[in-house]
C-alpha cells in the first residue's frame, strides 16, 4: 500500500495534467484489505508492560520524551498480555521465571511478535549460570533479536523499527482461504551482514580522552 | 574499656573456640553452634554499648578450601555479622558445623531479620536451621534439586543438562508456583468471616520488577502480606568463584543495576584491601565524584517511578529527562550508560578525559534548579501528601532491629551514613549534611532522598572545585591492568600486566569486608580469597534484601493502594534483593 499526504493546493503534488488518474491518486487509497490491515499492524504495535531486570529500565526510558517511541505507534504500553501485541523480554530469563514468561506469552492474542532485548535474553551473555536460561529461544520463538548489555534506547528502537518492517510484509489469512492457510513471513534479515560494509569502513575510532 | 572478644571469652569460655585475624581488622571469633544462641541474645541485649543489628547472616562451604589457618574444623561456617552503633564497629562471629547433614538452632528469636537469612542459606547451603518458623527455600524454585553454593554444585548452565520447557514440566512447574494460604501460613477466614486472597505479580507494574507478593485482604484492609522472592536470582555469588578477580566486576554493575558503577566500590575496596593496594587521591576523588553521579540517576529514578506509583504521570518524563542529562555525563566518561564497570582493583579504566569539568558543572548548575521544580510538583503537592504522610511507618527500633540500612533508617531521625560514620574514599574530607526524617514514613523517606540529591550536588562540586593531580591508578602489581605506559619502560610492569590479563591476578589468601553507602542503604562485599586467581567465597550484602523483608511488618493494617506507596517508597531493586 503507498499513499502520502500532501498540502491542499500544493502545487507539487500534482503534475499538471488533471488526468484522470491523477485526480483518483489523489483523494483515493487503492489497496487490498491485507495490506491495509498489515500496515494498520504495523502502525501500531502496543508493548506489553514486561520487564526482567536492566533491560527493562533502557525500554521504559524509550518511552519517555527523549527517545519517544510514540513517533513508531509503540507508546501504549498494556498491563495485560491479552491486550497487547508485543512482549519484549527485556532482561535475564530466571529458571524460576520461565514457566511465567511461557504462560504470559500465552495469553497474548495473535498476532503477537516476540523482541528478545540484551544479551541475557538472546542467549544467557554473561550469565552462564546455574539460575539463568540460556536464551528465551529455548521455549518461545523470537522474532528480533537486539544485542547489548543492557542496549541503549536508540539499539532497541532499531529492533523495534526493524520489526515493524517484517510485520508490514507480513501475511496473515484473514479469512479461510484456498492454500497453505498459514502466515507468510518476510525472509529474516541480518543486520551483521547488511551493515558489514557500512561497519568495515569505520576505522577512526573518537579518543576516550575527549569529550 | 575491655574490647568484646575478651568479654565474650571471660563469659563463654570454652565455647570461643578461636579468634582469627582478617584483613579488615573486624573482630572475628569462633564460636561453638550450642552456645551461638545465648551468645548473641547476650550481644543484642546485655552487653554494654551493645550489638543492636544483624548486619549480615551467611555461610562458608570449607570443603574446597586450603588456607584455613589455625581456624577450627568445619564444612560449613556460618558467619554472623553484627553492627554495634554505639561502638561504631563491627562484629563477625563464625560457627563451625562438622557434620555433613549440617544444622544450628535458628536466631529468628534474637533478630527477626534472621529469618530470610537462614531461608537463604538453607536454600543455597542446605544447612538446616532447628526451631526456624519457616523453614522453606527462598531464592531458588520450590522443584529444584541440589544447593547452588555448595561447592559441588554445577556453576554453569552449560554444566548441566539444556533447559527445556515441555507441557508437562510447565504444568508441574506451575503447581508448584501455586498458591496454597496454608503452606504460607495464611488463615482462609478470620471468625467467621472470609478473607480474600490477592496475588500480585511475579509481573506486575507495582512491583518494579519481577516480585510476587500474597495478600491476604478483609475487605480492602491488608491484614498480611507474603514476598515470594527469588525470581531475579541470577547466581551473582556463585559467579565470583569462577571470574577473575578483575573480570569479576562488569558482575557487580548488575547487582543493584540503578547503581551503576557506585556498586564496583565495595567490590574493588574488599579487593584493595585483601591485595594491600593503596589507591591514589585522583582515583579515590573519582570514584566519588562517579558513585555521586549514579545517586543522583538512581535517586531520579526512584523520585519519577514512586511518583508515578501514586498516579502522577507527568513527572516520570522530568526525571528521565534530567537522568539523560546525568547518563550524558556518565558516558562521555565511562562510555556507557548504566554498566560502565569503570572502577579498577587499584583506580579506575582511566583518567577524566578533556572538558570533563565543564561538563558535570553545566548540570550542577542546571539541576538544583530543577529540583525545587519538582518539589513543587510532587512533594508539595497534596494528593501526594495524603497518599504518603503517616503511611507505612516505623521506627528506629524497628529499622535496626531488620537490618534497615541508608534513606529508609535515616527517614527514622536516626543519622546514621556510613559515608560519615566510617568514611571510606576519603568521603571525611568533604562536607556535606545527612539528611533525616522524622516520623519513618513513607513521605520522610521520600524527604530524605530528594535531600541527598542536593547533598550529592555538594559533594560532586566539591570534586570539580579540588580534583588533585596524579595517577588515577595505583602501581602496585596487582593493580590490574597494570598502567599501560609503565608497561612499555620496565619488564616487572610488562609481566604483570600479562599475567593479569590473561591468568588475572592472585590475590594474597584473607579475608576482608568492605562496604559503602549506596544508593538505597549498606552494599557491603564480604571477599575470601584462597590464593587464587578467584575469589574463594563472595558474599554480597545487599540492602534490598532486608528491607523488603520488613514490607509485610510496614503494610499491615493499611490498605491495598498503600502498598503501592509503601512499595515504592522502600525503593529495592529485585537484583539486590535475589542478586
Amino acid at each position: 500500500m503507498t499513499w502520502w499526504t500532501s498540502k491542499v493546493n500544493d502545487p507539487a503534488a500534482v503534475s499538471g495534467n488533471s488526468s484522470f488518474e491523477e485526480t483518483v491518486q489523489q483523494s483515493v487509497v487503492l489497496t487490498n484489505m491485507e495490506s491495509m490491515v498489515a500496515w494498520g499492524r504495523k502502525n501500531s504495535v502496543w508493548p506489553f508492560n514486561f520487564g526482567l531486570s536492566c533491560c527493562y529500565v533502557e525500554m521504559a526510558t524509550s518511552l519517555t520524551s527523549k527517545y519517544d517511541i510514540a513517533r513508531f505507534g509503540s507508546e501504549v504500553i498494556r498491563g495485560t498480555p491479552r491486550e497487547a501485541d508485543m512482549m519484549i523480554i527485556a532482561g535475564t530469563v530466571f529458571i524460576k521465571m520461565a514457566p511465567v514468561i511461557r504462560q504470559l506469552y500465552e495469553q497474548m492474542m495473535a498476532p503477537r511478535w516476540v523482541i528478545s532485548m540484551g544479551s541475557c535474553a538472546n542467549s544467557g551473555g554473561m550469565y552462564d549460570i546455574y539460575s539463568v536460561v540460556q536464551g528465551v529461544d529455548k521455549f518461545m520463538p523470537v522474532d528480533v533479536y537486539v544485542p547489548g548489555c543492557p542496549p541503549r534506547p536508540d539499539a532497541f528502537m532499531e529492533g523495534l523499527l526493524l520489526m515493524r518492517d517484517q510485520i508490514g510484509q507480513e501475511r496473515r489469512p484473514l479469512n479461510w482461504v484456498v492454500g497453505s492457510q498459514g502466515i507468510i513471513k518476510p525472509p529474516e534479515i541480518s543486520l551483521k551482514e547488511s551493515k558489514r560494509e557500512e561497519r568495515m569502513r569505520m576505522t577512526g575510532l573518537r579518543s576516550p580522552d575527549e569529550i | 574499656m575491655p574490647d568484646v572478644v575478651s568479654i565474650l571469652k571471660d563469659k563463654f569460655r570454652l565455647a570461643v573456640f578461636s579468634v582469627q585475624v582478617t584483613k579488615d581488622d573486624f573482630p572475628t571469633i569462633w564460636v561453638d553452634a550450642g552456645s551461638i544462641i545465648n551468645m548473641l541474645d547476650f550481644l543484642k541485649n546485655e552487653i554494654d554499648q551493645p550489638y543492636k543489628m544483624l548486619y549480615d547472616l551467611t555461610a562458608i562451604d570449607e570443603q574446597a578450601r586450603n588456607h584455613r589457618d589455625a581456624n577450627p574444623e568445619s564444612v560449613f561456617t556460618i558467619v554472623y555479622q553484627l553492627l554495634s552503633f554505639e561502638r561504631n564497629s563491627f562484629l563477625r562471629i563464625k560457627t563451625p558445623l562438622t557434620i555433613t547433614e549440617p544444622s544450628i538452632p535458628s536466631a529468628t528469636a534474637v533478630w527477626p531479620s534472621a529469618n530470610w537469612y537462614e531461608r537463604e542459606i538453607y536454600d543455597l547451603f542446605g544447612v538446616k536451621f532447628t526451631g526456624h518458623p519457616d523453614l522453606r527455600r527462598i531464592l531458588m524454585p520450590k522443584t529444584w534439586v541440589g544447593h547452588p553454593l555448595q561447592k559441588c554444585h554445577p556453576a554453569r548452565a552449560t554444566e548441566m543438562a539444556p533447559y527445556q520447557l515441555p507441557e508437562p514440566k510447565q504444568v508441574a512447574e506451575e503447581a508448584a508456583m501455586q498458591f496454597k494460604p496454608e503452606e504460607w501460613g495464611l488463615n482462609k477466614t478470620i471468625a467467621d468471616d472470609e478473607l480474600m486472597f490477592l496475588n500480585l505479580g511475579p509481573q506486575h507494574p507495582g512491583t518494579h520488577g519481577i516480585l510476587r507478593l500474597v495478600v491476604q485482604l478483609d475487605g480492602e484492609d491488608i491484614m498480611k502480606v507474603v514476598p515470594d522472592i527469588g525470581f531475579h536470582h541470577r547466581g551473582a555469588e556463585k559467579m565470583g568463584e569462577r571470574q577473575s578477580w578483575h573480570s569479576y566486576i562488569p558482575y557487580t554493575d548488575r547487582v543493584e543495576y540503578l547503581g551503576g558503577v557506585m556498586n564496583n566500590f565495595p567490590y574493588v575496596m574488599a579487593v584493595e584491601k585483601l591485595g594491600g593496594i593503596a589507591v591514589p587521591e585522583r582515583a579515590k576523588v573519582i570514584r566519588i565524584l562517579m558513585s555521586e553521579l549514579f545517586r543522583i540517576s538512581s535517586h531520579l529514578v526512584w523520585y519519577g517511578t514512586f511518583a508515578g506509583d501514586l498516579g502522577m504521570l507527568t513527572p516520570v518524563f522530568f526525571m528521565f529527562n534530567d537522568r539523560e542529562k546525568v547518563f550524558d555525563i556518565v558516558e562521555a566518561i565511562c562510555g556507557a550508560r548504566m554498566h560502565p564497570s569503570w572502577f579498577r582493583i587499584g583506580g579506575v579504566t582511566q583518567d577524566l578525559p578533556n572538558g570533563w569539568k565543564k561538563l558535570i558543572q553545566e548540570f550542577v548548575d542546571y539541576f538544583p534548579k530543577k529540583l525545587k521544580e519538582y518539589n513543587g510538583m510532587v512533594m508539595q503537592n497534596s494528593i501526594f501528601k495524603a497518599r504518603t504522610v503517616g503511611i507505612g511507618i516505623y521506627t528506629t527500633e524497628e529499622a535496626i532491629d531488620w537490618g534497615i540500612t541508608g534513606p529508609g533508617l535515616r527517614a527514622t531521625g536516626f543519622e546514621w551514613d556510613f559515608r560519615k560514620k566510617q568514611p571510606y574514599s576519603g568521603y571525611e574530607n568533604f562536607e556535606f549534611d545527612v539528611p533525616t526524617g522524622k516520623n519513618g514514613d513513607c513521605y520522610d523517606r521520600a524527604v530524605v532522598r530528594v535531600e541527598e540529591m542536593r547533598q550529592s550536588l555538594r559533594i560532586i562540586q566539591q570534586c570539580l572545585d579540588n580534583m588533585p593531580e596524579g595517577p588515577y591508578k595505583s602501581d602496585h602489581p596487582l593493580t590490574t591492568p597494570p598502567v599501560k605506559k609503565n608497561t612499555l619502560e620496565d619488564i616487572e610492569t610488562l609481566i604483570n600486566h600479562f599475567l593479569n590479563v590473561s591468568w588475572g591476578p592472585v590475590i594474597p589468601p584473607g579475608e576482608a569486608f568492605c562496604s559503602v553507602e549506596a544508593t538505597k542503604g549498606n552494599n557491603g562485599y564480604y571477599l575470601i580469597s584462597d590464593g587464587n586467581v578467584t575469589s574463594y567465597r563472595t558474599r554480597i550484602r545487599t540492602p534490598s534484601f532486608p528491607h523488603m523483608q520488613l514490607v509485610p511488618l510496614i503494610a499491615q493494617g493499611y490498605t491495598l493502594p498503600d502498598l503501592m506507596a509503601i512499595l515504592g517508597s522502600v525503593d529495592y531493586v529485585l537484583s539486590d534483593v535475589d542478586r
